[in-house]
């Protein structure tokens, strides 16, 4: 890669002549100091200066971005910038262009995405934002910024017309992959978390539809820890007893039959050809159930499942299903 | 000798409350005498944090708008390690103490410390800070563990002040934000506000019902925490959601959450724990990150079940991400930074592994 040449020290252009720079306060030995580069030097120390006469140009977005690449975490030069923006009328599709690069670039940077939306609280245009969270998780399908940037847009706009595609979209993501537990974790707020809306009025509909969606995927990949949690949050967010869903858990918590037949059973969808069979997660949420049930018997055969968990499936787990062992014991 | 004689973190020893987490760890018996653990390296890791203390290269500078954090990291891991006295010179700790007060900025919104200098303009005399310059919360908290790290005497603690400045960083929701106004809002602001409110002795500057409010839409059907309203369960949101419980004022001596909502947390935390003894931060997400260690474990240690893991095969975890010249990395066979070490060091503290005697 060819090395991107230093733009000149802002010291040395005239159309900043005007400016005399602010050095940086140090006085005291300091903790951890930082080998500034000249570059970063030169532009804080203007950025100072601008700050401290309180010009709001255009010059001045152009500084603030120039630290903010230097330094994206830059909460002051963000800050700037912002009211910058505002003070000037700047285009807010200008700002929010220069914020795609932004993002893609600095993902994980806290500043980034709060900067942008402070852009979208004053433009209250929302209509592409969606599209841009998709494309973004496109390089990092689980990065935490990019889908808590997607809920807020969804609960600070709450318009029926931004709702209305997430189901799929949580769909197109899911078939991805099917252990993103972000993706999982969406699908919850969307169907739960955020209120009821146009088509979705009939509970019991779209609870039995959630419960067999997640039967379905589990039976397609048993293994996976955020189908069972998904399963779990369902059941005791709409108080339904573990039971409910007993019929399907057994089949997972044996080894796979020989001969798994062609039974079709959309309540039930059986573990699929080449499951890794039992599954812990299975085992456990049986023995939740027998545990539900708090007879002495259904206790003993919690307390069966425990001992094999701890003693063969989920060995790193030994001492949580002792202690489930030991609670259980007492609750009898 | 291996870090169960540690000391435990000093956040939870300077806590001016009467109520305290449990610090002691039971030693288990049950330790494999074939699974010897690997050696602590623990003289190369106040190195490392030592070096970065002396100083950082200009490719470091995002660290910047956060530097009295990093200072809390590696000065905080020499505490654990027992080497404050013995790896920095009485002339740097008090060069590093007056540096921090420098920090101590006063103005219309109270006082509170800022990352740095890194924003502030060159003067003869502090002055009072700008909209632009002025204290940043979690810094404040952190200045203040620092400083007791230091075993500073807090003659100069404006504490009025910083009463002050908690309340005008607490918004209409009962989250904090970073600074004053308009800035990030979410928990990591919200633990800081409390523990700076606890260590004070004083809530006096809170909103308490509404911030417990606001933790509790962060809570998510898993059993953990979301950084802010709505978002996925995480090992970080949740130790800070789970502590900040902790320390809230309340009448009665247990968490404020039904015997469901522990018992889900302590399932979501357990299995947080990854087949390489490590923890993961969120629900199949591996490979397992070391600072995770010390937020899923701390979670469990404040709901009192941090006896639950299996802290023989997370010491392995963390011995194999110890990097070759001191410090601990993220993840085996990379490079190690303050935070990781810190917080990896804090997390061996909170669950040592059995060491029998003469062991490595």
């Amino acid at each position: 890669m060819i090395p991107v040449p230093s733009p000149p020290l802002y010291s040395t252009r005239p159309e900043w002549a005007d400016v005399v720079p602010i050095p940086q306060y140090e006085k005291a030995n300091p903790l951890a100091p930082i080998l500034y580069s000249e570059e970063y030097k030169d532009a804080t120390d203007y950025l100072r200066a601008v700050v401290k006469s309180g010009e709001k140009s255009e010059r001045v977005l152009q500084l603030t971005e120039h630290v903010i690449r230097l330094n994206p975490a830059h909460y002051s030069a963000w800050q700037y910038r912002y009211e910058t923006v505002v003070a000037i009328q700047w285009p807010l599709e200008t700002e929010i262009a220069l914020m795609d690069e932004l993002a893609d670039k600095y993902l994980k940077t806290y500043q980034v995405w709060h900067h942008r939306r402070l852009i979208l609280t004053l433009s209250k245009e929302a209509r592409e934002e969606l599209a841009f969270v998709a494309k973004i998780l496109q390089q990092d399908e689980k990065n935490y910024h990019t889908w808590a940037h997607r809920q807020w847009i969804l609960a600070f706009y709450n318009d029926d017309a931004l709702w209305a595609g997430e189901l799929d979209f949580v769909d197109t993501m899911m078939n991805k992959d099917v252990r993103n537990n972000s993706v999982w974790h969406h699908r919850f707020f969307v169907v739960f978390q955020s209120g009821v809306r146009e088509g979705e009025e009939n509970r019991e509909r779209v609870v039995r539809r959630e419960l067999i969606y997640t039967k379905q995927n589990i039976s397609l990949a048993p293994n996976n820890a955020s189908a069972w949690n998904y399963l779990r949050g369902v059941l005791e967010f709409t108080k339904l007893p573990l039971s409910t869903v007993a019929t399907f858990v057994t089949p997972y918590t044996v080894p796979l039959p020989e001969n798994l037949g062609d039974i079709v059973d959309v309540e039930n969808p059986p573990p699929g050809k080449g499951a890794e069979l039992p599954c812990v997660a299975a085992i456990e949420f049986q023995a939740d159930i027998y545990e539900e049930e708090a007879q002495s018997e259904s206790i003993e055969e919690a307390v069966r499942l425990w001992k094999s968990l701890a003693e063969e499936h989920d060995t790193i787990r030994k001492k949580y299903w002792e202690y489930r062992i030991q609670q259980a014991l007492l609750r009898t | 000798m291996y870090c169960h004689q540690l000391q435990p973190p000093i956040e939870f020893l300077i806590r001016s409350s009467a109520r305290r987490l449990p610090l002691t760890s039971q030693l288990r018996l049950d330790f494999n005498m074939e699974d010897a653990l690997p050696k602590f390296a623990r003289a190369s890791h106040a190195g490392h944090v030592n070096r970065c203390l002396s100083g950082l290269p200009g490719s470091q500078v995002e660290v910047d708008s956060a530097r009295l954090a990093l200072g809390f990291y590696c000065l905080g891991a020499l505490d654990l390690l027992g080497a404050i006295q013995t790896k920095t010179s009485e002339t740097d700790r008090a060069s590093w103490r007056e540096w921090i007060w420098e920090q101590q900025t006063q103005g219309v919104h109270g006082t509170g410390f800022r990352p740095s200098p890194f924003e502030t303009a060159d003067s003869a005399t502090p002055e009072p800070y700008s909209d632009y310059d002025g204290p940043h919360l979690i810094m404040t908290y952190t200045a203040l563990l620092t400083l007791a790290i230091l075993r500073d005497d807090f003659s100069k603690l404006d504490r009025a002040g910083l009463l002050k400045f908690v309340r005008a960083c607490q918004q209409d929701n009962g989250s904090f934000s970073i600074v004053p106004g308009n800035g990030e809002t979410d928990l990591r602001t919200l633990y800081c506000a409390f523990c700076i409110c606890d260590m004070l002795g004083d809530w006096s500057g809170v909103n308490v019902e509404q911030a417990l409010k606001f933790i509790g839409t962060c809570r998510t059907y898993e059993g953990g925490y979301g950084q802010a309203s709505f978002c996925e369960a995480s090992g970080g949101p949740t130790y800070i959601a789970l502590a900040s419980l902790h320390l809230a004022p309340r009448d009665k001596d247990t968490l404020p959450l039904t015997r469901e909502q522990r018992n889900r947390s302590i399932h979501w935390l357990i299995h947080n724990q990854h087949e390489s003894g490590g923890f993961c931060g969120r629900t199949e997400k591996p490979p397992a990150d070391a600072c995770y260690s010390f937020w899923c474990g701390a979670a469990l240690k404040v709901l009192g079940a941090a006896d639950l893991i299996d802290a023989e095969s997370h010491a392995s975890f963390i011995a194999t991400c110890q990097f070759q010249f001191g410090g601990i990395a993220k993840v085996p066979n990379e490079h190690p930074d303050p935070y990781h070490t810190y917080l990896s060091i804090a997390a061996l503290t909170l669950f040592p592994p059995h060491v029998p005697d003469g062991g490595p």
